[in-house]
């Protein structure tokens, strides 16, 4: 019998219908953290723009944003361009700087953002007295000393970023495992200056 | 990266095992129960560390005073015994005074607390006085530099004196720590602040935080021990005295009969005729005086409802223009606030002004989702409402520009039909370039005869500041500029000022879900201009300053306020403008108008945020720094500059007692943790679950290519 049943070509469609939508939906999933790890490599070209004292230098022509820092954290394979903003949009290439927040060596508190499933998965794995480094774009670096870590929920609380000592604020979502994005949590890592009397 | 997920996937699928996983992640998913890990939603137990309610200082509804818990940004509010307030409003300044009386519940000995006072000030209000009483004593805030009033501020606390320091963090939260508070002692703290009253469709409207939170009754568990020092570990119940009203004689509880523990009153200058006063939810008392002015007061069995109070105004129905003058003589001075007040009805006789519309509008990617759809919602409806003698024209831009026509077209059935269509295809999408945009539409020839007005809308930061305003400053001649910044990224310094120099207005949108109605607002008001080119005589006066230095176009719906500040007043003036392209012009007395208070304030913010701008333009900032200080200074103003502090000179608690702040780090500031950061952006991506969806998918469509084969 080699006539097909019409339930096997049905079973085809449907099969071939499944490998597009998997395939779809692999292709999305990966090209998120394919973005996240590629624009990193341009940024750097931007930032080596923006060392070299050019205001704003934006990655590629139609971006709305521009580096500001290099964050960097010593002992872990932590290498990030800091991008000014933090909208949606923004934070698919890297951590986002909150506009209202202080800039890098300015009084009060700085807070950056991140995804917590690519650029800011490692702070998962960050402990208090660990170092974080911030290269503004002057090119100086500041150090900074985790001292506290915690969870907060965004629906009650907020961030400080009043005037006050210099202190860095790195937020991301929480839990990290979550499969669902969107949750009111929110992992919060503050890290104070360290007096730079070390050389760097 | 990408390969390697996609091997590593197409192994684990081949083994039996994983596929059994993936299978049965695939049915919890069609079941309609995703993975046990989207705990994303609710918050974890953790949170709550005791048993006492904490709040943040941005649930604040009314003022609280708070004091501080182990938990930092988290706070259990103070018994309030009192409110009494009043206001008094001249024109569109209110002036309010505002007088609460709060405890240190604790009855522990030596448990000497530091608490944040915290009050939700309207938008557009500042704090300008600052009283504290404890016991018989008062004690008056000061100015001081910031630097200096933290200094003494921080010496006073670690002397054991009771102090307060004033800041003003973000422009709508005013906050005092207050160092020092003995256990069972009261506080009084007494505040002034200026605001500006609202006028929307035709009526005045004035607002005063009171939304009741839970007050304190005697005999609930008592706040003090969530936050004493660690280990201190004294239960609640211990607390909840049997004489706990003892200590709080002001109060009652409810069951005894209301007693209200706040009062209202006010003193209403409208400087206009009116036809009516109200309030909405509260009942009041309204007494009119011979010269106009009322006196209003909640009534005695007024319970404050659970929402703010409300007072409206309605101006008597006028067909012209109305100029109001008060004046104010303060240290040899005369200040003065002029303020024109547009008709309350539409005058039909008066002649329509044709108009030139340029709508300009921002597609870059930031505007994705509400902004730009909201906008384009409000720019269709601001299409259909043009009239044949009108013209328009509509430039979008991201980091390129392109122009509907390249100069505005007359308002034709075609003209229409092209313009809907193109603005239902604008997307977002690109980087931001403002100036190229701006100077398409300067390139269209100008034209007195006709309104030309530009409507800028964007949510990017502007850069090029200074060929900005040079393009301005060369081009904009008779054109209005009407600048709309949206979401948190605008610099509305600069907006402000792009705005003036074009002598149109600047409207801030922060929440997106509100474009379209602050969009419509506005573009319904552009229509009906009543007065132009508006001037003041300046004979005669000595020494004038004047706020703003351009007075802008007055519209029906919005009245123009004028700050003059000079060594004497002659007894006339005259307002000079055009209705149209008539002229206009209307005398002002200075003569019969009354001196109120608040004036001089008034001026001094004006002049401050023009001294302010001047940064944005890159002043010397040395300089605009002593100038702000001097006018800052001399008027008791807090600004970026300065703060209020007020410090007790008699030291309160006992040197070895320690304050409960001990826990906390030295730094005030610091540990105040106040909130300027709400609406912390998403900070996860879908990728997971895109992958996860995706192998689901393709495991399902392998096992059914098995399963036909096995059929067929």
């Amino acid at each position: 019998m080699i006539r097909s049943r019409p339930g096997s070509r049905l079973l085809t469609i449907l099969v071939a219908g499944l490998l597009a939508i998997g395939g779809w939906q692999v292709w999305e999933g990966s090209w998120i953290y394919a973005k996240a790890g590629l624009a990193q490599f341009l940024l750097q070209r931007a930032w080596s723009l923006a060392l070299a004292g050019e205001a704003m230098p934006k990655p590629w022509p139609w971006a709305d944003t521009w580096p500001v820092a290099r964050l960097r954290m010593q002992h872990r394979s932590v290498d990030l361009i800091v991008l000014a903003g933090a909208s949606g949009r923004t934070l698919a290439f890297g951590p986002g700087h909150v506009t209202s927040s202080a800039l890098p060596g300015q009084e009060g508190t700085m807070v950056l953002t991140g995804h917590r499933d690519t650029h800011f998965r490692f702070l998962r794995d960050v402990h208090p007295n660990d170092q974080l480094d911030l290269t503004a774009s002057d090119g100086t670096t500041l150090h900074y000393r985790i001292i506290e870590q915690r969870v907060m929920d965004s629906r009650r609380e907020s961030i400080s970023t009043g005037q006050g000592p210099q202190e860095l604020v790195l937020v991301t979502c929480f839990p990290f495992d979550a499969i669902q994005a969107g949750g009111p949590l929110r992992y919060v890592v503050r890290a104070e200056r360290a007096l730079d009397h070390d050389h760097s | 990266m990408l390969t390697d997920r996609f091997g590593s996937l197409r192994q684990r699928a081949r083994t039996s095992a994983a596929r059994l996983t993936l299978w049965a992640f695939f049915l919890s998913l069609a079941l309609g129960s995703p993975f046990p890990a989207t705990s994303c939603a609710e918050p974890g137990e953790p949170l709550h560390t005791g048993i006492v309610p904490t709040m943040g200082l941005n649930e604040v509804t009314e003022g609280t005073f708070m004091f501080r818990t182990d938990q930092a940004g988290r706070y259990t509010p103070a018994p309030i015994l009192k409110t009494d307030v009043h206001i008094a409003v001249t024109g569109t300044i209110a002036r309010a005074t505002v007088r609460q009386e709060f405890t240190n519940p604790s009855r522990k000995k030596g448990n000497w607390l530091e608490g944040v006072y915290v009050f939700p000030l309207p938008e557009t209000a500042a704090v300008d006085h600052l009283r504290m009483k404890i016991g018989e004593r008062i004690i008056e805030g000061r100015i001081k530099e910031r630097a200096e009033a933290k200094t003494v501020y921080d010496q006073a606390k670690r002397e054991g004196k009771r102090t307060g320091l004033v800041e003003q963090e973000r422009p709508n939260l005013f906050t005092t720590s207050i160092a020092n508070i003995g256990p069972g002692e009261h506080v009084t703290i007494e505040l002034e602040y200026q605001d500006t009253v609202r006028y929307e469709h035709d009526q005045f409207q004035l607002r005063f935080p009171m939304a009741v939170g839970p007050r304190y009754i005697p005999g609930a568990p008592v706040i003090v021990e969530g936050q004493g020092p660690r280990g201190s570990g004294t239960s609640p119940d211990t607390d909840r005295v049997p004489d706990a009203s003892r200590i709080t004689p002001p109060i009652q509880s409810p069951e005894d009969g209301a007693i209200n523990p706040l009062s209202l009153s006010l003193s209403l200058n409208p400087g206009v005729p009116l036809a009516k006063v109200e309030s909405p939810f509260h009942p009041i008392i309204s007494i009119q005086d011979q010269d106009g002015g009322y006196q209003i007061s909640l009534r005695k069995d007024a319970v404050p409802a659970d929402r703010d109070f409300l007072l409206i105004w309605h101006p008597a129905p006028r067909t012209e223009p109305m100029a109001t003058v008060f004046t104010e003589q303060k240290d040899g001075a005369t200040y003065a606030m002029l303020m024109l007040v547009p008709p309350t009805q539409h005058n039909e006789k008066a002649p329509r002004i044709p108009r030139d519309l340029t709508f300009i509008i921002d597609r870059s990617g930031s505007m994705a989702g509400a902004s730009i759809e909201q906008a384009k919602g409000s720019l269709a409806s601001a299409l259909s409402r043009l009239t044949t003698q009108d013209r328009f024209n509509i430039i979008q831009f991201n980091h390129t520009v392109r122009s509907l026509f390249p100069i505005p077209q007359p308002v034709t059935t075609t003209a229409m039909q092209q313009a809907i269509r193109y603005t239902e295809q604008l997307t977002a999408d690109g980087g931001t370039e403002i100036l190229p945009a701006l100077r398409q539409a300067l390139k269209s020839p100008q034209d007195s005869a006709r309104l030309q007005q530009i409507i800028l809308i964007t949510d990017g930061q502007v850069g090029n500041e200074e060929e900005l305003f040079e393009l301005l400053h060369q081009r904009v001649g008779s054109r209005r500029l009407f600048t709309i910044g949206i979401g948190s990224t605008p610099n509305s310094h600069l907006m402000r000022k792009a705005a003036e120099s074009g002598r149109g207005t600047f409207t801030y949108i922060g929440n997106v879900n509100e474009v379209k109605e602050k969009l419509d607002g506005l573009f319904k008001k552009l229509e009906h201009p009543v007065l132009n080119n508006i001037t003041i005589d300046a004979a005669g006066w000595s020494g004038l300053e004047q706020f703003p230095t351009t007075i802008t176009d007055l519209y029906e719906g919005e009245p123009i306020l004028l700050a003059l500040k000079a060594d004497s007043l002659p007894s006339q003036s005259v307002l000079h403008g055009q209705i149209g392209t008539t002229p206009w012009s209307l005398p002002v007395s200075f003569n019969g108008a009354t001196a109120h208070g608040g004036l001089s304030v008034y001026w001094a913010r004006q002049k401050i945020s023009a001294l302010m701008d001047e940064t944005y333009k890159g002043g010397a900032q040395e300089a605009i720094r002593k100038a702000v200080l001097d006018v800052a200074l001399a008027h008791h103003l807090i600004s970026r500059y300065t703060s209020l502090v007020a410090v007790d000179v008699t030291p309160a608690r006992p040197a070895d007692s320690p304050a409960a702040e001990r826990d906390h780090t030295t730094d005030p500031a610091r540990a105040q943790d106040l909130t300027a950061l709400a609406n912390l952006p998403r900070t996860a991506t879908d990728g997971q679950v895109h992958i996860l969806m995706g192998a689901a998918a393709l495991l399902l469509s392998c096992l059914l290519w098995q399963f036909r084969r096995a059929v067929v």
